[in-house]
């Protein structure tokens, strides 16, 4: 009774409803976003192509497809859950395409992309709720496995995909590039759902704890296995538009892809026990690793940096959590 | 108490502590004398556990004196701590499961010889400080993770008492033991009682300290109230003392005793070995407790009803209609609302505000076109602290974790009256709950039943509990029901007699 007294006469006077939600949620963004203006910043004055409007879509579409295959993989995390098979998924989905793309048309090279897609999340779904393995080790098997699967399908050649640039390179509006444009439709539905629905406030209770959520009534097997799938389909459509944009389906595709959004997601402010993080962090996230990337590419930096700068930077990211989460503690 | 009794330790005067400019001891005294146990008593946030934490060296005092072996000091580290023979026992008990009793009781300090592991000396050691203990039962090779509670406790003890402390301090040792495994820590509490060893006893439980200790330090909001021999107390001086105010014996609800239709009627439920033949009924506005040790069956029949735990036989029906809860998603959905025992791990959402903690089982119910709005949901928080009495911020966005646990407990409570259940299960509803919340939560109970109409059905290890908030109460043993008492035929005493057959 009384000993929470004290911590909350602290910081509480000044604090009526909605503002200790923000009290929490705002220097996370806060950090993200003095990191990336000083970035932003750096680049300007480094390099003066910077800035132009073509570079800045250059930046969007170059992580509109990590940023699809991070946003359900957000939503896994909130949960608790990590699924690593997202980069070897979108592989697999894009190879499917060319392969029944060059006998049987666009139209059924497309469904059947999807639903492959759609069974892979399923399949990583049903390992993790119905089997009960975890979510590391059976994404971590299903990313070897689709990687592989990859590379049967074509005899590890490239395949050329030819005619069907519509989705990766088309640019509806604005002269914005249609993947960027299909990035944000997804963020903000995800963005909603995550807030305001039942099956988003869901995700969270489970991530936080899920014995808890069992107990309330939560069908939590159930909102993991959709959340799985969803994943899976997130992995098709990543792989049609990345082959859509190379013109071919490359064995190599999406290689490592699961650490950039890992990266980007862990940036955004996610827990990596569950319980914590947002979509609109995630895309904080996605925005420094995006930026950060086109920036060294400008500066003519090896990409070798490039991969040590991103592995800097997820540790750094985590660091800096660790180091709220104890002056959070330490303040009760 | 063949000791010199004496002859002083440990002292600690005057001690005051503040946090972020909050003081919370007031200039507290602690004195503990060879071979004597030490009840220290208080409410949640009294200023217990931050004593103790300075006499184990992990907070410094702003002010005040530790003084033993003759020389004071301003402050102890754990280093100086250790030097004193201080040692702590945890509820949460950290050793190495993996390893083995022997090894785990050496732990860090293994016998060697010629650069070697002498398992021999090490294997000795541990049958010597069991046998200390009154652990003789306890396979030294055994991996700890197959051992009970009860038993790592008592190596927790061994392990620290090997290490030639000389006094312990037990954290409510109790709260997760079946009454046997009590007795035996109890026993085990003389046995060093005798070997000259010094306690401080944390405890909520009265019947405690009247059972084990020698005098009775009582702290209430960083003051010291009380500090007498047991022998020089009764139970009333030590709750006044502790709550500040008059509080007589344990009392009988006194109100009205009427009764609805038949809520809840649950028929021959068997689940393997665990528990057979349950039957019982309960109706609107009935308060029926299940009371048996832990392990006894009524924790685990709840757990049935609700769906996590199957049945072999057994038939359950609400308001007169067949129900098998296959899941806890379905027992919701069919009326029924679950309070599980360990709060933190199956209770709350750390993580999450209270206003979410409160509002998720309802959640269903409060959207609508799939969208949720939060405002709802504050407001259903609101609602309820102020019927609950809930003492947090005016925010319903703050975190569930800093609420204390009885607060936390009325959360968990007013989540399944916002979703309307009308049968609520509940298990061991005032664990880890401090007096003056636990008198609300029977409180909430009672008012619930009788002016909500719902049937509330408790199993609980807690006599006192049962007393103060049942209307009738069925009693198990090991799995099966053995008597029941109805109104005011339940006492204390009749309880205790009901177990003790």
């Amino acid at each position: 009774m009384f000993s929470a007294e004290p911590q909350q006469s602290a910081g509480s006077k000044k604090a009526p409803d909605l503002s200790t939600r923000k009290g929490r949620s705002v220097p996370e963004l806060a950090a993200l976003s003095v990191v990336l203006v000083i970035m932003i910043g750096y680049f300007s004055i480094a390099s003066e192509f910077f800035l132009r409007p073509d570079n800045l879509l250059n930046i969007l579409t170059a992580i509109a497809v990590t940023g699809i295959l991070a946003i359900p993989a957000t939503m896994l995390l909130i949960a608790g859950q990590v699924d690593l098979s997202v980069g070897s998924g979108a592989a697999f989905a894009g190879v499917v395409f060319a392969v029944v793309y060059s006998s049987q048309g666009v139209v059924s090279a497309i469904i059947i992309s999807v639903a492959v897609g759609l069974l892979a999340g399923m399949v990583n779904g049903f390992l993790v709720t119905v089997v009960g393995i975890n979510s590391l080790i059976t994404t971590l098997g299903t990313l070897a496995v689709l990687r592989g699967g990859t590379r049967l399908l074509t005899d590890g050649q490239t395949a050329v995909v030819n005619d069907f640039t519509f989705l990766g390179t088309a640019r509806p509006i604005l002269g914005i590039p249609l993947p960027v444009l299909i990035f944000v439709a997804i963020a903000i539905a995800a963005i909603l759902v995550m807030r305001y629905t039942v099956f988003g406030r869901s995700l969270y209770a489970i991530g936080a704890n899920p014995v808890a959520a069992r107990l309330v009534g939560i069908r939590t097997g159930l909102i993991l296995f959709v959340t799985f799938a969803l994943t899976g389909l997130a992995m098709s459509l990543g792989g049609l538009i990345l082959t859509s944009q190379l013109s071919a389906a490359s064995t190599n595709a999406g290689l490592g892809l699961e650490l950039t959004v890992v990266t980007a997601i862990v940036l955004g402010g996610a827990s990596l026990s569950g319980g914590r993080g947002s979509i609109t962090g995630t895309m904080f996230g996605l925005l420094i690793i995006g930026v950060m990337n086109n920036g060294l590419v400008l500066l003519n930096v090896s990409s070798f940096w490039q991969d040590v700068a991103r592995g800097v930077l997820l540790i750094l990211a985590v660091s800096f959590d660790r180091l709220r989460e104890r002056i959070n503690a330490r303040q009760g | 108490m063949s000791h010199d009794n004496d002859e002083l330790i440990l002292s600690a005067t005057g001690i005051r502590k503040s946090f972020g400019g909050v003081e919370v001891l007031h200039g507290v005294d602690l004195h503990l004398r060879r071979g004597e146990v030490l009840a220290l008593l208080g409410e949640n946030g009294a200023g217990k556990s931050t004593l103790v934490k300075i006499l184990a060296g992990s907070y410094r005092p702003d002010a005040g004196e530790i003084s033993f072996d003759g020389t004071s000091h301003a402050a102890l580290d754990p280093i100086l701590a250790k030097k004193a023979g201080i040692a702590m026992i945890f509820q949460e008990i950290a050793d190495a499961p993996d390893l083995t009793v022997a090894e785990n009781i050496s732990l860090g300090r293994w016998p060697m010889r010629h650069g070697r592991v002498d398992w021999q000396e090490m294997r000795r050691t541990a049958r010597e400080a069991m046998e200390l203990l009154g652990g003789t039962d306890i396979d030294v090779d055994a991996p700890v993770r197959t051992l009970s509670i009860g038993q790592r406790q008592l190596l927790e003890i061994a392990r620290n008492v090997s290490g030639s402390a000389r006094i312990l301090v037990l954290d409510e040792p109790t709260a997760a033991l079946s009454s046997s495994e009590v007795d035996r820590l109890f026993a085990t509490v003389e046995r060093l009682k005798a070997a000259g060893v010094a306690m401080v006893y944390i405890t909520h439980r009265l019947d405690e300290v009247t059972r084990i200790g020698d005098r009775v330090e009582v702290l209430r909001d960083g003051y010291l109230t009380l500090n007498e021999p047991v022998s020089a107390v009764d139970r009333a001086m030590m709750v006044s003392a502790m709550i500040g105010r008059e509080a007589g014996d344990v009392e009988r609800p006194r109100d009205n005793p009427d009764f609805g239709e038949i809520a809840i009627e649950a028929e021959s439920l068997t689940s393997g070995s665990v528990f057979s033949d349950v039957t019982f009924t309960c109706r609107e506005g009935e308060v029926l407790a299940l009371y048996g040790k832990i392990g006894s069956g009524t924790a685990e029949s709840a757990e049935a009803i609700f769906g996590l735990r199957g049945l072999v036989t057994g038939s359950i029906r609400l308001y007169g209609a067949e129900t098998t809860a296959q899941s806890p998603f379905t027992a919701v959905r069919a009326g029924l609302g679950f309070l599980p025992a360990d709060r933190k791990r199956e209770g709350i959402f750390a993580a999450r505000s209270a206003a979410e903690n409160l509002a998720a089982p309802s959640w269903p119910l409060m959207a609508k076109w799939w969208f949720l709005s939060t405002a709802r949901e504050f407001a259903a928080f609101l609602r309820w602290r102020t019927d609950l009495k809930i003492k947090s911020t005016e925010s319903p966005g703050q975190l569930i974790s800093t609420l204390s646990g009885g607060n936390q407990q009325k959360v968990l409570l007013a989540r399944w009256f916002e979703r309307q259940s009308k049968v609520l299960l509940l298990v061991e509803p005032t664990r880890g709950v401090d007096v003056g919340a636990r008198a609300d939560i029977y409180e909430i109970l009672r008012k619930t039943a009788k002016a909500d109409q719902r049937a509330v059905v408790i199993a609980t290890s807690d006599g006192e509990e049962v007393v103060q908030v049942a209307d009738r109460v069925i009693i198990m043993d090991r799995g099966r029901i053995t008597s029941e008492l109805v109104g005011d035929d339940i006492t204390s005493g009749a309880l205790a007699l009901a177990v003790g057959n």
